[in-house]
């Protein structure tokens, strides 16, 4: 919302500079994103060089047609000559004149100029060059005749500072200059202006026919009658208040209604009185297959439950959010029916996000405006329409459901304390809130205005207006004082670490992949049912293509040794309202079966677990060079879906954390010297070996300590079909040094246990 | 055999080995088991001889190691004067991976958080409308309950907006004290640009415990921003509005590159906006079985990329997703 700070000082008197006012309500009320500066410049003297000047002859340019040569009297002993491209004025007219040296809003500076051959001492102004309005059609002529020389700044909003507030949904109440009139003057302890409008002499009793079918949609309707409006542009001033603040002026009568609105929070239409059927309004959900074309021209297909306003035919405003073309105050109007309503906050958000349109008026009723504001909004709307339209009011009703109640709540003195850790005296908090608009007693009962009824219904939120209004800045800095510790990480988030810093160490760079995607291979896995966009549509059941694009990406980039993990949740559709989370390990890299294995080995290793291997299909690996465990996948990438050779895998990480060794329990480190004996056998190909393995550590008892893979070898001499295995065995004893006897007796076991079950020469 | 003889040819023999092997010839040929010496050793049969003989075994043998040590020594002398690298060529690489920032971060942030006697909490991130919204005290109209804020599943289950949630399932099963830091991605309908992504994390401190105020919350978070910060780093607070709190504030940092006078980051305020913050609504409380009359408690949220990107000038949120190894090899 827009702040204009001239239209602020009329409700509240402050010293403080701009920048200052910004800073004080950003800390204690709404944050002020920036200052803006409309109009005329005030630095350097720039103001003073805008003057009233009366046109003392005016003729027709000796060498152009298009051009008026004037004498202007700006309030010194010589007049001076201007040429004016503008006719719409003659000798006797009051305008706005800019003298050579005035920088114009557009930042263009003024200088003494010959135009067609004829020194123009400055320039007649029109409202598009003062920035207070778009007309351009002619000069700005003023209606009062103000003494020449009388600077501009005095009789007309030439320029001012204007804040750029934001406001957050619970104040509603901020949503209007008086609003941060309020603050202000409760923040700098001055005096507020009461709210602005008196109403205006009645000429008439007429009954006005308003039947409000839904109160619960349409607490209140306060509706009010005028004649004889004439509907012309609105005055200088006002029309300059509605730029400053952001709106386009568009009439007297509707820019009254944007004004009081801008003014006070309460949003206002005004309907053609001679539009509306049967001469009534009838609030009312919307009819099935009801359409109503509004205001910006779209054709609306209302749903019953949008609330309208009705005439005795059909809809001619969706409430609180656009009137429509079928009812609207044109240049012919002469009879308006002023709307002065109050909504129901979640109806009209409803509404506005389905249709969807969004108005200066929705976006006020959706935070719940203020019931009781309609009669002061109305006052002062009747009050501006009575004098700038000329018309006459000559007749209201004001219907009304039940109203809220104002909120009262406790106040403790010392519970402020103890909330906020400020010490401020029960007399100070009731000053403190008085300020705001609050009604605070000796025995701590704390009555609640309206326009705050909403937000502040107990001790906590006056608590907080207490604190705000006395300065956050003034709260200590302290720590809790503690009874109990919780400062550990659990076991999951120590081996999460551990898991990290391992694949760290080992040379894979982390990444960070989103958990939407564009497609996930299961088809089960979660739609959202209305996407950011198609690449962020559906929860995730892997991780593996999210880090397949990172390596992808990286290899398009010409990186090198290109190793990735990603450590996140996926989410598994099952029968419950919420899918299973699961947090996965995830991990691709440069090379192949070996690599994959290698990563996982070390991993299990580090978390001492116990890795058992299955050969086994997974969907993105190579059919022959994939396995799992007890936690997951891993293996060859499939060649089809990244170039070179690739390993990846995906681990569960409560799966894999379940082996993990929680307290490693010394094991003897023998004294004696460990024997070693080579060992190479020839079996048929599809003999794992691992099941060597197995055999062999079996045959050999206790004494032998290890088994270390040597080589697998299926070239010539070996037979088609049979591959030789080669492994170190070594022996040792916590008792004894071994002799080479026992050595190759271990082996003769070994050897005759693997010739026995998996018919093994030995080789060479 | 000539005692006498054969010791001074020996001697001078071992004294000539010019390198080990022909100081092992040597020693082959006067103490090997063919040699004289031996052969000698073997036949005598009187003790004195015997005697005699032994030690002349033990002087040659005493000679060869003397030798020995001294050939050795001159090798090892040799090759420490002659060999020398260029030690400004690179070393033999080790894997290195690195933790991507946002993980540092993180870690960083846990460990703070630790330091103050905390929990971690990892908490789930599709959520019920009730705990994600209605637990927290949002009102109807709040704009984030709507669908051109948050990303629904179906109209009773979302991704969270935050990771408050986490807190109520912590306060619901458990009595204060409670001291908890979540930590987790949290999903809003953000259109992307250089600081908004969908997908975001969050970290969100809680409190909840006898006699906590605001000036505890103050006191806790100056802390956190000095211990992620800086140590000279103040902490201001602008009153603001969320649901789940009461009072609310947003906290500001002052800005670490221009210590307070100015800068583009700070957008000339001297101060960087932080987050959220304030005193647990006792709506919330009540809502979880807490009794606001008892028990009181603080929460504050900051998002861990804005902290990364803050903290070390990554321009663009999307570069902290689009996993580049030139940015990740960085941290």
């Amino acid at each position: 919302m827009l702040v204009p700070l001239d239209w602020l000082r009329e409700y509240v008197r402050f010293e403080a500079s701009p920048a200052e006012l910004a800073e004080r309500l950003s800390i204690a009320t709404c944050e002020v994103k920036r200052i803006l500066r409309r109009g005329v410049s005030d630095v350097d003297g720039n103001l003073d060089l805008y003057r009233v000047g009366r046109v003392l002859a005016a003729g027709k340019h000796p060498n152009a047609d298009r051009l008026q040569l004037c004498k202007v009297d700006v309030g010194e002993p010589e007049p001076r000559q201007v040429v004016c491209g503008a006719w719409n004025f003659g000798a006797g007219a009051t305008v706005a004149i800019a003298l050579p040296g005035a920088v114009l809003p557009d930042g263009r500076r003024l200088e003494q100029a010959k135009l067609r051959g004829t020194v123009s001492d400055g320039m007649i102004l029109s409202e598009r060059e003062l920035e207070l309005g778009a007309d351009h059609s002619g000069i700005l002529v003023l209606q009062e005749p103000h003494a020449p020389g009388t600077p501009l700044a005095d009789v007309l909003p030439l320029g001012e500072d204007v804040l750029e507030v934001e406001l957050t949904g619970n104040r509603p109440d901020l949503l209007a200059i008086y609003g941060i009139a309020r603050e202000v003057a409760a923040l700098y302890g001055t005096e507020l202006a009461p709210p602005p409008g008196r109403d205006p002499e009645r000429s008439g009793d007429e009954f006005v026919n308003v039947q409000v079918e839904d109160l619960g949609g349409c607490p209140r309707y306060l509706a009010r009658l005028f004649r004889g409006v004439r509907i012309e542009p609105s005055p200088a001033w006002l029309r300059a208040r509605l730029l400053a603040a952001g709106m386009r002026p568009i009439s007297n009568a509707v820019d009254v209604t944007n004004y009081v609105m801008l003014a006070l929070g309460n949003p206002l239409h005004a309907f053609d009185y001679s539009k509306l059927a049967g001469s009534k309004i009838v609030v009312r959900r919307a009819r099935v297959g009801e359409v109503l074309r509004t205001l910006d021209g779209e054709e609306r297909r209302l749903d019953p439950a949008d609330l309208v306003i009705a005439d005795g035919e059909r809809a001619v405003a969706i409430a609180g959010i656009m009137g429509s073309e079928n009812s609207e105050v044109d240049e012919a109007t002469t009879e308006l029916l002023l709307e002065v309503a109050n909504f129901e906050p979640v109806g009209i958000l409803r509404s506005s996000e389905r249709l969807p349109l969004r108005t200066e008026g929705s976006g006020r009723w959706e935070k719940g405006v203020d019931p009781y504001l309609a009669e002061q909004a109305a006052r002062y709307a009747s009050q501006l329409l009575v004098e700038l339209t000329g018309a006459r009011w000559t007749g209201d009703v004001d219907v009304q459901g039940d109203l809220p109640v104002r909120p009262v709540t406790r106040l403790r003195a010392e519970r402020t304390e103890a909330l906020t850790g400020l010490s401020i005296s029960s007399t100070e908090q009731t000053r403190l809130l008085e300020r705001l608009g609050f009604e605070a007693n000796n025995g701590g009962v704390v009555t609640v205005p309206t326009w705050r009824a909403r937000d502040v219904t107990r001790e906590a939120d006056v608590i907080e207006e207490v604190a705000r209004i006395h300065g956050l800045d003034r709260v200590p800095f302290t720590l809790p004082v503690r009874r109990e510790m919780f400062g550990r990480l659990k076991r999951d988030q120590r081996l999460r670490r551990l898991c990290e810093d391992v694949l760290v160490g080992a040379g894979f760079a982390e990444v960070y992949t989103p958990s939407l995607v564009r497609d996930d291979p299961d088809p089960q896995a979660l739609r959202l049912p209305e996407p950011l966009s198609a690449d962020h549509a559906v929860l995730r059941t892997t991780l593996l293509p999210s880090l397949l694009e990172a390596a992808q990406h990286n290899l398009d980039a010409g990186n090198e040794a290109i190793a990735l993990f990603e450590i996140a949740r996926v989410y598994l559709p099952g029968g419950g309202q919420l899918p299973e989370e699961r947090y996965k390990l995830t991990g691709v890299a440069e090379g192949g079966f070996g690599r994959a294995k290698g990563i996982v080995e070390t991993l299990y290793a580090a978390l001492k677990a116990e890795l058992r291997v299955e050969r086994a299909k997974a969907m993105f690996l190579h059919p022959g060079k994939s396995a799992q465990t007890e936690a997951g996948w891993f293996g060859e990438l499939h060649p089809g879906r990244l170039e070179g050779s690739w390993a990846a895998f995906e681990l569960d990480l409560e799966r894999l954390y379940a082996g993990a060794a929680d307290v490693s329990v010394y094991r003897e480190v023998s004294q004696y010297p460990p024997v070693r004996q080579d060992i190479a056998v020839v079996v048929e190909a599809a003999v794992p070996a691992a099941d060597l393995f197995a055999a062999a550590r079996e045959a050999a008892g206790e004494e032998l300590r290890d088994i270390k893979f040597l080589s697998d070898y299926r070239e010539p001499p070996i037979p088609e079909g049979r591959k030789s295995i080669a492994f170190r065995v070594e022996f040792q004893s916590p008792e004894r040094t071994l002799t080479d006897e026992d050595a190759a007796g271990h082996r003769s076991r070994i050897l005759a246990v693997l010739a026995e079950r998996f018919s093994a020469d030995l080789r060479g | 055999m000539d005692a006498n003889a054969l010791e001074n040819d020996a001697l001078s023999a071992i004294a000539a080995a010019a390198d080990l092997g022909q100081l092992d010839e040597a020693r082959v040929r006067f103490l090997g088991r063919k040699s004289d010496l031996k052969q000698a050793l073997r036949e005598i049969r009187d003790r004195e001889s015997g005697m005699a003989l032994n030690e002349l075994r033990e002087r040659l043998e005493g000679a060869v190691a003397a030798r020995y040590n001294e050939l050795t020594g001159a090798a090892l002398e040799h090759s420490l004067r002659e060999e020398s690298v260029d030690v400004t060529l690179p070393g033999e690489a080790s894997p290195r991976g690195h933790l991507h920032l946002i993980t540092q971060i993180r870690r960083e942030v846990e460990d703070i958080f630790l330091g103050l006697g905390y929990e971690v909490i990892d908490d789930r991130e599709v959520e019920t409308v009730t705990d994600n919204f209605d637990a927290l005290n949002f009102p109807a109209w709040h704009p984030a309950r709507s669908r051109r804020q948050s990303l629904y599943l179906t109209d009773d289950t979302l991704l969270r907006t935050e990771t408050s949630p986490s807190q109520i399932h912590v306060m619901q099963t458990r009595k204060p004290p409670i001291y908890m830091v979540s930590i987790g991605r949290v999903y809003r309908r953000d259109a992307i640009d250089p600081t908004h992504f969908p997908v975001f994390l969050q970290f969100e401190g809680l409190a909840v415990d006898r006699g906590i105020s605001l000036a505890d919350l103050k006191g806790t978070l100056l802390h956190v921003m000095r211990a992620l910060y800086g140590e000279d780093r103040a902490v201001r607070f602008r009153t603001h509005y969320f649901p789940f709190t009461e009072p609310s504030m947003e906290p500001d940092v002052s800005c670490f590159l221009c210590g307070g006078e100015g800068c583009a980051v700070c957008k000339h305020s001297g101060w960087i906006e932080m987050g959220g913050s304030g005193m647990v609504d006792p709506a919330v409380l009540e809502w979880c079985g807490i009794d606001p009359e008892e028990f009181t408690g603080f929460a504050f949220g900051c998002g861990l990329e804005r902290s990364a990107q803050l903290r070390h000038g990554v321009p663009d949120v999307r570069l902290l997703w689009q996993n580049d190894l030139r940015l990740l090899r960085q941290f």
